[in-house]
């Protein structure tokens, strides 16, 4: 079962997120980050244009990706107003992800998140499988 | 989870300053100094600042002492309140040791009417204010740029906007490096950054940043107020915010990118945010480079908010008044500056350049007191106003603190009072407010360290020397 929760930081958000293999810790983490981009969002509403969406990253390593593809998203809320809901991981690997979402359109950019960093950054294998710990700039 | 940070060793050196030596870890290569009495050296190791403050110390090419400054706290990468130096020549820069808010920065407005003229129009006029001046993280300004107007901002700053009767001559000449760094490329700065910054020019942003009306409401040196145009009962306007996504977007490309290239020059680094790449390396031109031209959109930024706030202030008015630009001054930048007989880039993260008098780049009219400094407090306190001194030059680069500093995590300060509540607090103290309840919460005064505190330490080590007091009237919250 993959979950997340926010961590305390003097100053910014930590996102630390766990699953059960490596394609749901990236929807997981994902999903984490939509529902802090979606707080105190302006008339959140189901996008009725694009429905799915198509979206790749390639990075050079797994931590790598997991802050590419972090702020892919916060890309797209900022530009073209729309945050994930539903994610599914088509393809992955260490290096490359293709994703498919559906979301929502908001009126204003939600985006309290201007980027992930790679500050104490980690991707953990465990027993039971995967968690990682994303520090967010707010 | 934050945790306590690593036990160092470390020398008090003076009421104002800790060092901790170069021998604390084996890859540091400087000493890190801390200025902080007793009490804000308990927040420092209350969390990982000073981990964040070693790492940088070993970075290739450090030159002198890393320094908190202090309203240190955990950041990323550098700690916030953080400042670094590194040899041109064959040290690094580190978009890491910037930050995402490039050229995030302060610049204080002086009206030349009294608070107690405006005191029945405040209210009206700072709800003016936050209509005329977009608030939250992605909402467009009113002036929208195509793509060669985009390109003089990127490459001019405020210089771009003389013409366009948004700027005037003297507000470049009280503007940090002219509000113009020469050395800006915006053929450095992706598509991404572009998209992300095109409709945000004359937008506060999120999170700490403000438009904020004050009174002055004590004078400590009446030689530097007079020569800064500042006096008692005065009404002052302090904006703060900075180049909005297109300085994050430059930051995210350049770390990824610098994290890709550093085994090919052959850095080891203790946390991977502190990407960085030789200052002369391809990779380090084009950061710096596209770093400037950030920097150029912010002070564009703070320009056009000028710009809309003389408006306000006039129609306040009935057509009079006028709102002159004390000074502008960058938090977030990495510069090439001459140090004695070195060339360095000096990393401010968090941290104000604080010139003094002899220095070439103050400003004329200010060369008889220092460059001016701003320090602003949180919404219930209050916001200083300093000027440089030589001596900062050889404490600690020409550099001083940034504000107050938070001292409590975003959730925390949500536990401690709701938004309402700290709305309630403020109002009672006669504050007119315009925010949302959550950014209210977070950046509750509570949040933040005693900025009086802080700003006496940076006084009393010599790094800044205080002129004024500024007392909130007013808050447009981001």
């Amino acid at each position: 079962m993959a979950w997340h929760r926010f961590l305390d930081h003097t100053s910014e958000i930590t996102l630390h997120v766990g699953a059960a293999d490596w394609p749901g810790l990236l929807a997981e983490a994902g999903l984490g980050l939509a529902e802090l981009l979606l707080r105190g969002a302006v008339a959140a509403a189901p996008d009725p244009e694009t429905g799915w969406r198509s979206l790749e990253v390639s990075s050079h390593d797994r931590e790598a990706l997991l802050v590419d593809w972090l702020n892919e998203i916060v890309y797209l809320a900022e530009t073209r107003l729309w945050v994930p809901q539903e994610i599914e991981i088509e393809e992955s690997s260490d290096t490359h992800l293709k994703a498919r979402a559906c979301g929502v359109t908001v009126e204003e950019s939600p985006s309290l998140v201007k980027a992930a960093t790679f500050h104490g950054l980690h991707v953990r294998d465990l027993a039971e499988g995967l968690d990682a710990e994303v520090i967010l700039d707010v | 989870m934050t945790e306590k940070t690593t036990h160092y060793p470390a020398v008090r050196l003076d009421p104002v300053s800790v060092e901790i030596p170069k021998s604390a870890r084996p890859d540091m290569l400087v000493p890190a100094r801390v200025w902080a009495d007793e009490e804000l050296w308990k927040k420092a190791v209350s969390d990982r600042t000073l981990d964040q403050l070693v790492n940088v110390a070993t970075l290739p090419g450090a030159c002198g002492c890393v320094h908190a400054m202090p309203d240190a706290h955990e950041g990323y990468g550098f700690p916030v309140g953080g400042v670094a130096a590194f040899r041109a020549r064959d040290g690094v820069i580190s978009p890491g040791g910037v930050g995402y808010d490039i050229n995030c920065g302060v610049r204080l407005l002086a009206a030349d009417v009294g608070y107690g003229e405006m005191k029945q129009r405040l209210e009206p006029l700072v709800h003016d204010l936050s209509r005329a001046i977009p608030s939250g993280t992605g909402r467009g300004g009113a002036l929208k740029l195509n793509v060669p107007e985009l390109d003089r901002v990127l490459a001019q700053g405020c210089r771009s906007l003389v013409e366009r009767g948004l700027a005037t001559q003297e507000d470049l000449e009280h503007t940090e490096a002219e509000g113009s760094f020469a050395t800006a490329d915006p053929d450095k700065v992706s598509s991404r950054a572009r998209e992300r910054g095109k409709d945000q020019l004359g937008t506060i942003g999120s999170g700490n940043h403000f438009v904020e009306v004050q009174r002055v409401e004590t004078i400590y040196d009446e030689e530097a107020a007079e020569a800064l145009g500042l006096w008692k009962g005065q009404l002052t306007i302090l904006i703060h915010t900075g180049s909005r996504g297109m300085g994050h977007q430059i930051c995210t490309d350049y770390v990824r990118s610098m994290d890709a290239v550093m085994a090919h020059h052959g850095i080891k680094l203790p946390d991977r945010e502190l990407a960085c790449a030789p200052f002369a390396s391809p990779e380090g031109k084009a950061y710096f480079a596209a770093m400037c031209a950030a920097a150029n959109f912010a002070f564009a930024n703070r320009q056009v908010i000028t710009h809309a706030a003389r408006q306000v202030f006039r129609r306040a008015l009935g057509g009079s008044g006028d709102l002159r630009l004390v000074y502008d001054v960058a938090h977030n930048m990495a510069k090439l500056e001459q140090h004695g007989k070195q060339k360095l880039v000096v990393h401010r993260k968090g941290a104000t350049r604080a010139f003094g008098p002899s220095h070439p780049e103050t400003p004329a009219a200010y060369r008889s007191v220092g460059q001016p400094v701003f320090i602003p407090g949180s919404m219930g306190t209050a916001s200083y106003v300093l000027v440089g001194t030589d001596e900062a030059f050889g404490l600690s680069f020409g550099s001083t603190c940034h504000g107050a500093g938070r001292a409590m995590s975003r959730t925390a300060a949500k536990k401690v009072k709701s938004g309402q509540e700290v709305r309630k607090d403020l109002e009672r103290q006669g504050i007119v407010v315009h925010g949302s309840p959550g950014e209210l919460a977070e950046e509750a005064p509570h949040a933040y360290k005693d900025v009086d505190r802080v700003v006496q330490v940076v006084h009393d080590a010599g790094l800044a020397r205080k002129v004024a007091r500024l007392r909130p009237v007013g808050v447009v919250k981001g």
